[in-house]
């Protein structure tokens, strides 16, 4: 269900520049405000916000609705995210990329906590992750977390790191002959 | 119609079709007046030209008609965006190439006209189109340039203007280099500052407002004082100190400067300047990068902590740089480890932190690409100092000026000669 959510982006970011009088419509906003935020480009989002001319940003709930979940990753709150993610019966567009959202704040969590703890208690995997503590325990299998005696304390080990990208010997040749010319003249 | 009117069409049709564009030009200057006065007959003007084939008449002729005083009855600005718009999209960019000081007047025009109105978000894709039209490549600057960040930082919508912030200037357009006035020079890399401020991208924010402070100066311009404040701001911010400026800033400014800052010198030795300065902060309107200063120094001192402890206890971290409790201090240490400030693991159930050392052992292939770019641009960078070099070798009052040191130096060098062979 995923799409390509920068080509959309980019699209979006033209309509709205090319509007006349300068105001996009109302469905443009949402998702475009929704996009920066998937893409966790807060500052983006913030200006966003604050450029949406105010007649649209009260009178349409789930712009604000949206907003209020930016808010919250503003203030790096994870535990309120999820509350105002799912506060709000979102439609279609934006629906879409709101789930896509919440999937990526939630790897996101796990990422850092696997960076960032030695040891963790359940409760606190569950604020950062708003996940029901089976459906943790579950993916702290998956990902070979040890759960210790006490059932309620979990050390996580760091992500793995993504596999180095190779580049061409013959690019590498490439790269190196030029230097080399460079540094001979 | 005016006759003198008549005759300026006449010479934008010969020289125009003839390609006579310098003498055009030419005319155009002298005819400036002749337009002015003729205000209410420069639509009828217009319809005669076409935009393609006489783009420097018509570009006369707008700036002419939009450069009126606003009373005046003639001028319908109702009509303005379209006209420039049109202006714009279908002009002969290697015509209005011969008359930049023009072009740049028409943007400037549209720039102030937008702002009034107080719509400046229409204004971006155009002069972004103006901009790519009379540079002759991306790296060049013109004095558009300023306009468009105007446009981006008023209408809030910053990302359009990166793309230009983003590529490095090294060359800058004739109507805004020389001995022309630097005002649009120096707007740019302000507002490009404030762009990339606004962005959290502080490193460039602080090299923009770096540019601005040191451009060679006799006098101090308003621009580079209000530059010099959000300076000291984002290197707060960014390093926790005040950056000392390049030694090649011109004294004028470091004389100055200083003495007219000195509330945000004090923010620096102590936390107290913000509240005993408030007024000076928001009267400057730069309470937002105050308060971000303030939060940054909490940051700031964690990282000093991981100079000298290997592990502490979350409370101990709370007690040392002042924060409420254990709780607070572990959201901050968990959000610097997500930014890559820092590198630690924290231990929940003991309620310890470890620091650790960076991970990376610069031994990776992204490691190899990153040494890669910077040579690659190393190398650029040398190319251009030596067609620069090059340039200025050739350049007839460089090649004057020393051949006339020169033979001031020769008497002095034969005497010295002679000296050898007394001796």
């Amino acid at each position: 269900m995923i799409t390509n959510f920068d080509k959309l982006c980019a699209e979006l970011e033209k309509q709205e520049l090319e509007a006349p009088n300068g105001v996009a419509s109302i469905s443009t906003y949402a998702q475009l405000l929704a996009i920066y935020l998937y893409q966790n480009d807060l500052c983006n989002a913030k200006f966003l916000w604050k450029r949406i001319p105010q007649n649209i940003t009260s009178s349409n709930p789930e712009i604000m609705a949206i907003w209020a979940v930016g808010q919250k990753l503003w203030k790096k709150d994870l535990a309120a995210t999820y509350h105002a993610l799912a506060a709000y019966t979102w439609t279609e567009p934006v629906a879409n990329i709101i789930r896509a959202l919440e999937e990526k704040v939630r790897e996101r969590a796990f990422n850092l906590i696997g960076r960032s703890y030695s040891s963790i208690s359940l409760d606190t995997i569950v604020l950062m992750t708003g996940l029901s503590r089976e459906a943790i325990l579950q993916i702290c299998r998956e990902r070979k977390w040890d759960i210790q005696g006490d059932g309620v304390t979990i050390s996580p080990t760091p992500p793995s790191q993504p596999a180095p990208l190779h580049t061409s010997s013959e690019d590498q040749l490439f790269k190196l002959t030029e230097f080399v010319s460079f540094l001979e003249n | 119609m005016a006759s003198p009117l008549e005759q300026f069409v006449n010479n934008v049709r010969t020289h125009s079709s003839s390609g006579n564009f310098r003498e055009l030009c030419e005319m155009i200057g002298k005819s400036e007046e002749v337009l002015q006065r003729n205000s209410a007959h420069l639509n009828t003007v217009l319809e005669t030209l076409d935009i393609q084939q006489h783009s420097l008449g018509v570009l006369a002729v707008l700036v002419a008609k939009f450069s009126l005083p606003q009373g005046n009855p003639d001028v319908d600005r109702t009509m303005m965006f379209q006209q420039i718009h049109d202006f714009i999209n279908n002009c002969n960019g290697e015509q209005v190439r011969f008359s930049p000081e023009l072009y740049a007047d028409l943007c400037h025009l549209l720039t102030d006209h937008l702002v009034e109105l107080k719509q400046p978000i229409r204004g971006i894709e155009i002069l972004k189109k103006a901009i790519r039209k009379i540079q002759l490549f991306d790296s060049q600057l013109t004095s558009i340039h300023a306009d468009l960040c105007q446009l981006c930082l008023l209408s809030k919508c910053m990302k359009p203007a990166l793309e230009f912030l983003d590529t490095d200037v090294t060359s800058i357009g004739t109507e805004l280099g020389g001995s022309n006035d630097s005002k649009h020079f120096l707007l740019y890399y302000y507002y490009g500052g404030m762009i990339y401020t606004a962005m959290k991208n502080y490193d460039r924010a602080l090299y923009f407002f770096e540019v601005v402070v040191t451009v060679p100066a006799m006098v101090v311009s308003h621009i580079m004082l209000e530059a010099y404040k959000k300076y000291i701001l984002v290197s707060l911010i960014l390093h926790g100190k005040i950056q000392p400026v390049p030694k090649y800033t011109s004294q004028v400014v470091c004389r100055f400067l200083k003495p007219l800052s000195v509330a945000y010198h004090e923010l620096a030795t102590s936390q107290h300047a913000a509240m005993r300065h408030r007024e000076i902060f928001v009267r400057d309107k730069n309470m937002g990068l105050v308060n971000q200063v303030l939060s940054s120094m909490y940051k700031k001192n964690i990282q000093r902590l991981t100079k000298t402890f290997l592990t502490l206890s979350l409370s101990d971290v709370a007690s040392r740089v002042q924060l409420s409790g254990p709780a607070q201090a572990e959201s901050y240490i968990l959000n610097m480890i997500e930014e890559g400030e820092i590198y630690a693991m924290i231990n929940q159930k003991d309620g310890m932190v470890v620091f650790l050392d960076s991970p990376e052992k610069y031994a990776s292939p992204e490691t190899l690409c990153v040494l890669e770019q910077q040579m690659a641009s190393c190398t650029k960078l040398h190319q251009y100092i030596q067609e620069m070099d090059e340039q200025i070798q050739v350049n007839p009052l460089y090649v004057k000026k020393s051949i006339g040191s020169h033979d001031e130096d020769i008497p002095a060098t034969s005497q010295n000669s002679k000296n050898t062979y007394s001796m």
